[in-house]
């Protein structure tokens, strides 16, 4: 027996070395290599991790459900609905699988997805605290769903873009644009509904995905008046006190003649309140070319222009004014930025942060769509601290433009008549902009009541037709004005 | 057969009654029931924690399940008293801790699949117990040897009948008999290392040594050698005709393995090594199924969305585990193909890590040198034979499905004995188990002096110590 026992024996330790073998490669799979193949990016082990927590809901000013995960029978565990989908689709943004998150979702998403755990004092808690899914904290937000709701039938299906914020916190009260997009189908478990949804909204042409509030930039045409007028108050006032010729066309200096006119081939003259009033072109293209080139483009950089804006979303665009050099021996490009024209280019959400901050006496708030964070249980975990950001300009000037803007609204000749609230002191500058090609964009962009502004808003409704009916004061001012009265009478219980 | 009519009186009690019946029971037995009381509330725990890390809360079945795993342990500990009274202590527990462990984990990934896995383990229970009742002596399993590989070839060919043959994932392994489905091969494995046992056993001197002459040289008579290359031959070619190319290669590293114990000659060792290299390149040459194999194997990533998902994602449910692992119930074990069967190795090391899957090779590997140790403690070589043919087995299949997972060597479609759902491999392996069992409880009753090579484990000494009252061995060899 002895020498089959022997290879008995052999062959036991054949089999444990093969055995052994495996045990080694274990060490390398699992320790030693183990970090490499958790961050490949072929794993989607950490994707679906996360994609299966629950995620905190996002909850409106006025406690409407923008966003939540509910439980769901498959291997993710949770699904995110999103209760008002297109109407905040463009805020929350979505929690994709395939394609990642956008708006609050990305922004937000560790405050969505860490919970605050209080210390556990039963023993219910106690087994829950031994799990590893302790329900997240929540993120309320700024924006009213009743004053968005508002926006999206007043805006009735035309593109553009309403936002208004409140100038003395930065808080953003709405945010809509359209074309917008419901987040839903991209937040789907199933690849193929996610994929159709993805691949419609990336060839739609209106570009839903890029939200026109907040990143698409338009030209602003007359509303930057405010800007020029800022400039001149600040670099050179000398040039507000003077009197421009009454005229309907101005010819541009640099050019071979070439002329400037007026909206509607109207005449206009007069000092800076008058030429405000009436948003007059030739006036205004003057009164560029006199502050000059420098004092425009350190004005709009006042202003919040070419820089990022603090905006908590990501891909968030700079409205652009272009460089002083640029205007070098091309005065006729200054003339035409002055009145917002040429390659100005603004974002309704810069815009909007200009009115408050000639609203909040020439100080821009930091605006922000965070107002707290509260955990499972309901506690307050986080409060919004608002916070300047920029001193846009002095409160004298401030003043001063506020009284162009409420001239504009009050003055029996002033663009924006269609603003006016019975009782309340609306301020605010139309602007109807040429895009270089057929239609042209129509803005208001105002705040009220004036003597102590709640609310500063930018309305714009694009590709309106090029006739003489469609402008800022006959399109987009009654939109702000209908946004604003009801925003004031909620506000103030009541008050028109 | 007779077995039924005459029943041989448990292993340590003389057949004329000269050892008193009522002598305390083995010391075996007692340590086998203390660790099946340990398997109990591991796997009882497992099953607790396994529910607490998938929904937060204690399963609700945990009073049942609790109740049907000591119903089933004291069912088969009861079994061993009465039948094999003697045998290891450590195997039984030892398979039933991997059973519970791969029900445990099964039930976290279908409870559908849970809940048939039990159904075959309770079948597979009673196939235990029938196993160890019809099959008093180790040297029963030897009387129907021919007829035992005969139904081995058949149940190989089985898969390849038109209609009750399955074709699954290239490889053509089921069979289909209404309701139910199951791998003829792994009880073919088992016939098969009967055979060879049997045969070998017979013919190892002859087989060592050449008779015949061919000029100068003394060559091995080919008629002794013919029954075994003869089923071998025939099973590789129906497996391979199935593509089953995992099972080949077990079958192929039995009659290997066995030829060299069985004789002694390393030129068996070498002549199989070469024979195995010539059949694997021709495989790779011919069958597709082999090439996608070794393809995946080397270059999986190159394969990602293909044959190497399996592997990678294997691969990366492993290193998610990492040293102790996510914690059972948790990760993502789902997503990997074949999650229960081929590779639930891979959805265990998620759970419980390095650290468990370690255990878990302990486990197998303490299997198989309690087998082997009974092997060196028998005194047929029919039984040594045997239980070294089934514990390497064992071994093997277990490398081999984890050395696919670890990629040591390619992905082949073997599941992991005890642990991976699938009822007929649950029944082979139970079946496997009663075998090893029963020539582990003859050679216990070896004294001392004639088991000169015998390792000394510490339970062994009450045994020896008593004056060896036993009967005559029956037949075979010394």
């Amino acid at each position: 027996m002895n020498p089959i026992n022997r290879r008995v024996r052999w062959a036991a330790l054949g089999a444990s070395l093969l055995v052994a073998a495996v045990f080694v490669q274990l060490n390398y799979i699992q320790v030693f290599h183990a970090s490499a193949l958790n961050n490949n990016t072929l794993n989607t082990r950490n994707i679906i991790q996360q994609y299966s927590e629950q995620r905190g809901a996002i909850i409106s000013a006025d406690g409407v459900t923008l966003a939540q995960s509910i439980p769901s029978n498959d291997q993710y565990k949770y699904q995110r609905v999103y209760p008002e989908g297109a109407l905040f689709g463009q805020i929350t943004g979505y929690d994709s699988l395939t394609y990642g998150t956008d708006g609050l979702e990305r922004e937000y998403n560790s405050v969505l997805t860490q919970p605050t755990t209080k210390i556990p004092s039963n023993f219910h808690q106690l087994e829950k605290f031994f799990t590893t899914q302790p329900a997240p904290d929540n993120l309320h937000i700024t924006v009213l769903a009743s004053l968005q709701k508002l926006a999206q039938q007043e805006l009735a299906g035309r593109d553009g873009a309403v936002v208004a914020i409140s100038p003395k916190t930065g808080a953003v009260l709405a945010m809509y644009s359209n074309p917008t997009y419901d987040p839903s189908p991209l937040a789907s478990h199933n690849s193929s509904t996610e994929q159709s949804a993805w691949e419609a909204l990336q060839s739609d042409p209106g570009s839903p995905l890029v939200a026109a509030a907040y990143r698409q930039r338009f030209f602003p045409g007359s509303t930057f008046k405010v800007i020029t007028a800022a400039a001149v108050y600040d670099h050179d006032p000398k040039l507000a006190a003077r009197d421009f010729p009454v005229s309907s066309g101005l010819v541009l200096p640099d050019t071979s003649g070439q002329v400037l006119h007026n909206f509607a081939g109207e005449a206009c003259g007069g000092q800076m309140l008058e030429l405000f009033t009436v948003s007059c072109d030739t006036g205004f293209a003057q009164l560029g070319l006199g502050v000059g080139g420098n004092a425009l483009a350190e004005e709009a950089k006042d202003f919040g222009w070419d820089q990022p804006v603090p905006l908590d979303l990501p891909g968030v665009a700079e409205s652009y004014f272009p460089p002083a050099s640029s205007f070098y021996r091309n005065g006729a490009a200054l003339a035409k930025s002055a009145i917002g024209q040429e390659s100005v280019q603004a974002v309704p959400l810069t815009l909007a942060l200009d009115a408050a901050g000639i609203a909040n006496k020439g100080v821009i708030m930091t605006p922000h769509l965070m107002q707290g964070v509260t955990g499972s249980q309901g506690q307050v975990v986080e409060t919004y601290k608002p916070k300047a950001w920029l001193r846009a300009t002095s409160r004298a000037t401030a003043a001063k433009l506020t009284t162009l803007m409420l001239s504009v609204v009050n003055s029996p000749d002033g663009t924006g008549a269609a603003a006016r609230i019975p009782g309340v002191e609306v301020a605010g500058k139309t602007g109807t902009a040429q895009t270089g090609g057929p239609n042209i964009e129509t803005w208001f962009v105002a705040f009220a009541p004036a003597q102590d502004p709640t609310i500063a808003v930018c309305v714009l409704v694009e590709n309106q037709p090029p006739s003489d009916e469609y402008q800022g004061g006959t399109i987009a001012a009654p939109i702000a004005r209908t946004i604003i009265e009801s925003y004031l009478s909620t506000e103030m219980g009541g008050r028109p | 057969m007779s077995v039924l009519a005459q029943k041989a009186p448990a292993r340590g009690f003389d057949e004329d009654g000269a050892a008193p019946t009522s002598l305390p029971l083995p010391a075996r037995r007692r340590a086998e029931l203390g660790m099946m009381g340990l398997v109990f509330v591991l796997v009882t725990g497992l099953y607790i924690l396994s529910g607490l890390g998938a929904s937060g809360s204690v399963p609700k079945h945990t009073p049942e399940f609790a109740v049907v795993c000591i119903l089933l342990l004291t069912v088969a500990h009861l079994a061993m008293r009465r039948l094999a009274p003697l045998a290891s202590p450590v195997l039984l527990p030892l398979a039933a801790l991997l059973n519970g462990m791969g029900y445990v984990f099964i039930s976290h990934l279908d409870a559908g699949e849970a809940s048939n896995q039990l159904v075959w383990t309770v079948v597979s229970l009673g196939c235990f117990v029938a196993i160890l009742a019809f099959f008093p002596r180790a040297i029963d399993f030897e009387r129907y040897r021919y007829l035992i590989a005969l139904v081995g070839i058949v149940l190989l060919l089985l898969p390849l009948a038109p209609h009750i043959g399955e074709d699954i994932n290239g490889a053509r392994l089921w069979v289909h008999a209404g309701p139910l489905s199951f791998q003829p091969e792994e009880f073919a494995k088992i016939a098969l290392a009967i055979f060879f046992a049997s045969v070998l056993a017979e013919r190892a001197d002859l087989l060592a040594t050449g008779t015949r002459r061919i000029g100068r040289w003394l060559v091995l008579d080919p008629r002794y050698l013919a029954p075994l290359v003869g089923a071998w031959g025939l099973s590789l070619l129906i497996l391979l005709a199935e593509n089953d190319l995992g099972s080949s290669f077990l079958f192929f590293t039995l009659l290997v393995c066995l030829l060299w114990v069985a004789t002694g000659r390393s030129a068996y060792l070498g002549l199989g090594a070469g024979l195995f290299g010539g059949a694997a390149v021709f495989a790779l040459e011919v069958v597709h199924h082999a090439q996608t194999r070794v393809q995946a194997w080397l270059h999986p990533w190159a394969h990602f969305d293909t044959s190497g998902y399996q592997i990678i994602v294997g691969w990366f449910a492993l290193a998610a585990g990492g040293m102790w692992g996510l914690g059972p119930g948790q990760g993502n074990a789902q997503v990997i193909p074949e999650a229960s069967t081929d590779f639930i190795f891979a959805s265990i090391g998620e759970q419980i890590g390095l650290v468990g899957l370690t255990a878990i090779l302990a486990a197998y590997l303490l299997m198989m040198g309690s087998g082997l140790h009974a092997a060196v403690r028998a005194r047929t070589s029919f039984s040594k034979l045997l239980a070294t043919g089934l514990s390497i087995l064992l071994a093997v299949q277990v490398f081999v499905v984890a050395g696919g997972i670890t990629r040591i060597i390619p992905v082949t479609g073997i599941t992991l004995p005890f642990v991976s759902y699938g009822g007929s491999s649950l029944v082979s392996n139970y079946v496997l188990l009663a075998i090893l069992l029963r020539i582990s409880n003859d050679s216990a009753n070896v004294p001392a002096r004639e088991s000169a090579a015998a390792l000394s484990p510490a339970w062994d000494t009450e045994v020896n110590g008593a004056p060896s009252t036993s009967p005559a061995v029956v037949g075979g060899d010394l």
